[in-house]
């Protein structure tokens, strides 16, 4: 017999020999685990939109103290490296389109034919969160966070917490939370004013905020939101969740570097402006968007994780409405399978749907007198959107959890035929986009 | 049980508690009188005054030893519940008091499971030797308990004598029972380790406090029954999870008695178990089985 064997039958006969001195031999079997001082989870992520568009890197972790008395402190870092951009909001063409860049110094141009992208811009965000739970008497528990990001052009700081209550021997909870951020946006070349036209380019006084015609100070967003919510034990095997969220958000609401085409009404065309020699400038007409400055969402959420012979099924479903008309359905499918009892795959199905912003448009018309609301941004349009992954998750050896993500995001608009004029007609009018993201996870404690 | 012993239920009633804690308490004093080896009178006093003639006893003690019996050969020989008697020379006071190695011998005659002829429910010991059921008594204690708890209630309930523990049934209103393991340094700042346990018992064999130290040889006070002399290099603290609070305590007593291969013993039982070592927590070390 070698060592590892006769030590092994050393287990069997304390095994035996404590069932026969205690006379019982059905008691439920240990499970006992440290808890980590530490428990930290990392990913990495890429998100990498097709045809040059936003590339994303980054860099998540997440670390939670367990304390006694099932208290907690999670502190959260996220860094982000950003290249590439959205649209920009004007339509393609069939000759070449000139803007100047959002810093009012230089102008860039794009080629016929192709969704124009302003591709300079690059970007890096650093986000921080940090939150407090713990138990409050035997049934409630309070939770409060505040977090901040900062980027080039962008400042948030937030502040959160959630009260919530046991019921029904723990099997119902109900929690209330509410969350407040004042959002700075600082734009490349101050934050425009709505409906101005793109200027031209000048670089006189090198101060980067160009001639400053149509360029305000810095601006202000507030989001306010509220979120109440259920959470029910159905059964040992379902576990049911629901949320009604409100949220309220006010002040600068546009995006600073969007513009629309003004086109010529019967032709569908951008209008071009005349260039005045030796200045640099926009080679046609176009006017930055402008959005309300107020936008109030409810939405409904409910979820449900069904939990099958070792799989877990996670569905859910979100309806969201707001003022703006956008109504949005979002479907998402999860089923966890276990590989074994150290790893798992994980398929995932999302499905969204959105209608266009009730101020959305593909273009301004010449010579029509200007609507109070427009944007051409392609994410206030009616579209249907895809994900399809895959997850591949195991335990290593050392007991921490790993995991890879593969995923493929497909988004295709709908233009309604009465918005298009002339040319525009049979042209590709809403950039379509795919995305692929791929995120390496990995779960230790410390 | 000479420590705090505790009982906690998740129950709504004040009566109820009452009637759980008068149960535990009952089988609890129960077992303290009958096997205590500082009591007169009970059964471990007679075996240990018969001076040479048979013992008969009654089918618990009777099981008791049979256990111990296994114990001692499954461990060859290193649990021994007749190795009480070496206390007559070994003081673990934190002094520099070490016996000669003359005393030592001398104790060490009147040890030795193998010297007793056990022939249940007769038990003959020769003269001068002693049986000592401490080694077990607490474990047994709280497995006993822990029995009639699953009986007397549908509550989950976590008892703990003195750190030795079993938790009746997964807790409804935690996730767990948070159990605090201490590793007890020689300059008393306590760390903890904070485990989770949802069901089934934790045991801790060991205590940094007791130890003799001369020549800078630091001398535990777990003693080898085969030598009569400290096992060298056994680890300060082993708190073993196992279904039941025997499993736990002998895992843990046994591991003890190896000495340096504590940890390659209990690697191998596929146990979890948190050894520590040492008094700074980098020396500590921790050791999870899956």
């Amino acid at each position: 017999m070698s060592n590892k064997d006769c030590n092994r039958s050393i287990a069997a006969a304390l095994t035996a020999a404590t069932c026969t001195l205690l006379g019982t031999s059905a008691v439920e079997p240990v499970q006992a685990q440290e808890e980590p001082g530490w428990d930290f989870n990392t990913a990495l992520l890429y998100y990498g939109e097709d045809n040059d568009r936003v590339q994303d890197l980054s860099l998540n972790i997440l670390s939670r103290r367990v304390f006694v008395d099932d208290r907690y402190l999670s502190l959260g870092l996220t860094v982000d490296a950003l290249t590439g951009a959205t649209p920009n909001g004007a339509l393609p063409q069939s000759v070449p389109q000139t803007f100047t860049q959002p810093s009012g110094r230089r102008t860039y141009t794009t080629t016929p034919g192709e969704f124009p992208i302003d591709d300079t811009f690059r970007d890096s965000r650093v986000a921080v969160t940090a939150a407090w739970e713990q138990p409050l008497g035997r049934l409630f528990a309070i939770n409060i966070g505040a977090s901040a990001s900062s980027e080039f052009d962008y400042t948030h700081l937030g502040l959160n917490a959630k009260i919530s209550r046991d019921f029904n021997k723990r099997n119902t909870t109900v929690s209330a939370g509410l969350a407040f951020a004042q959002d700075e946006l600082d734009p490349v070349g101050g934050a425009v004013m709505g409906l101005t036209q793109m200027p031209v380019a000048v670089d006189d006084d090198d101060d980067g905020d160009g001639d400053g015609r149509n360029r305000g100070p810095a601006e202000d967003k507030d989001v306010l939101d509220v979120v109440f919510g259920v959470t029910q034990v159905v059964s040992r095997n379902l576990l049911m969740q629901f949320n009604y969220s409100y949220s309220d958000s006010s002040g600068y609401l546009n995006d600073p570097y969007k513009i629309l085409s003004v086109v010529d009404g019967t032709s569908g065309d951008p209008v071009p402006i005349a260039q005045v020699p030796g200045v640099d400038g926009p080679s046609h007409l176009y006017l930055f968007e402008h959005r309300p400055d107020s936008r109030e969402k409810h939405s409904l959420y409910t979820q449900g994780k069904y939990y099958m012979d070792g799989k877990v099924l996670d569905l859910s479903y979100r309806y969201m409405t707001d003022d703006w008309e956008i109504d949005s359905h979002t479907v998402d499918l999860r089923l966890r399978w276990p590989l074994g009892s150290r790893s798992y795959l994980e398929p995932h199905l999302r499905f969204y749907t959105q209608t266009a912003a009730e101020f959305y448009r593909m273009s301004l018309i010449d010579g029509d007198p200007l609507p109070e609301y427009a944007s051409a941004d392609y994410r206030l349009g009616d579209f249907d959107a895809m994900t399809a992954g895959l997850k591949y998750g195991w335990k290593t050896s050392g007991g921490n959890d790993m995991s890879v993500r593969l995923e493929l995001y497909q988004q295709s608009g709908n233009v309604s035929p009465d918005q298009l004029i002339g040319n525009q007609v049979g042209r590709d009018n809403y950039p379509d986009l795919n995305a692929v993201i791929f995120q390496f996870g990995y779960q230790f404690g410390k | 049980m000479a420590s705090p012993c505790e009982v906690l239920c998740e129950i709504d009633t004040a009566d109820e508690a009452r009637r759980l804690t008068e149960l535990v308490a009952a089988e609890a004093w129960r077992i303290e009188d009958k096997f205590s080896r500082y009591l007169p009178a009970n059964i471990i006093n007679r075996i240990n005054e018969a001076n040479g003639k048979p013992v008969e006893v009654d089918p618990e003690t009777s099981q008791l030893i049979d256990f111990s019996t296994t114990l001692h050969e499954i461990s060859a020989g290193r649990f021994d519940i007749t190795s009480g008697v070496l206390r007559r020379v070994w003081h673990f006071d934190g002094s520099d008091n070490i016996p000669t190695k003359t005393a030592v011998r001398k104790v060490m005659e009147q040890v030795g499971w193998g010297r007793v002829t056990w022939d249940s429910p007769l038990l003959h010991m020769p003269p001068g030797m002693e049986i000592d059921l401490g080694g077990i008594g607490k474990e047994y204690a709280v497995d006993r308990v822990a029995t009639m708890l699953r009986e007397a209630t549908t509550a989950s309930c976590l008892v703990n004598f003195g750190g030795d523990l079993v938790a009746v049934r997964k807790p409804c209103l935690r996730n767990a029972w948070k159990v605090g393991v201490e590793a007890v340094h020689a300059s008393n700042t306590n760390a903890e380790k904070l485990l989770n346990l949802q069901v089934g018992a934790l045991a801790t064999s060991g205590d940094a406090r007791r130890f003799l130290i001369r020549d800078g040889v630091r001398y535990s006070h777990i003693l080898d029954p085969k030598t009569g002399w400290p096992v060298p290099d056994a680890p300060r603290s082993i708190t073993v999870a196992a279904d039941t609070c025997t499993q736990a305590g002998m895992f843990s007593t046994l591991a003890m008695l190896e000495g340096a291969r504590a940890e390659a013993f209990l690697d191998v039982q596929e146990v979890r178990y948190w050894c520590y070592r040492g008094n700074d927590p980098g020396g500590r070390k921790i050791g999870v089985v899956t």
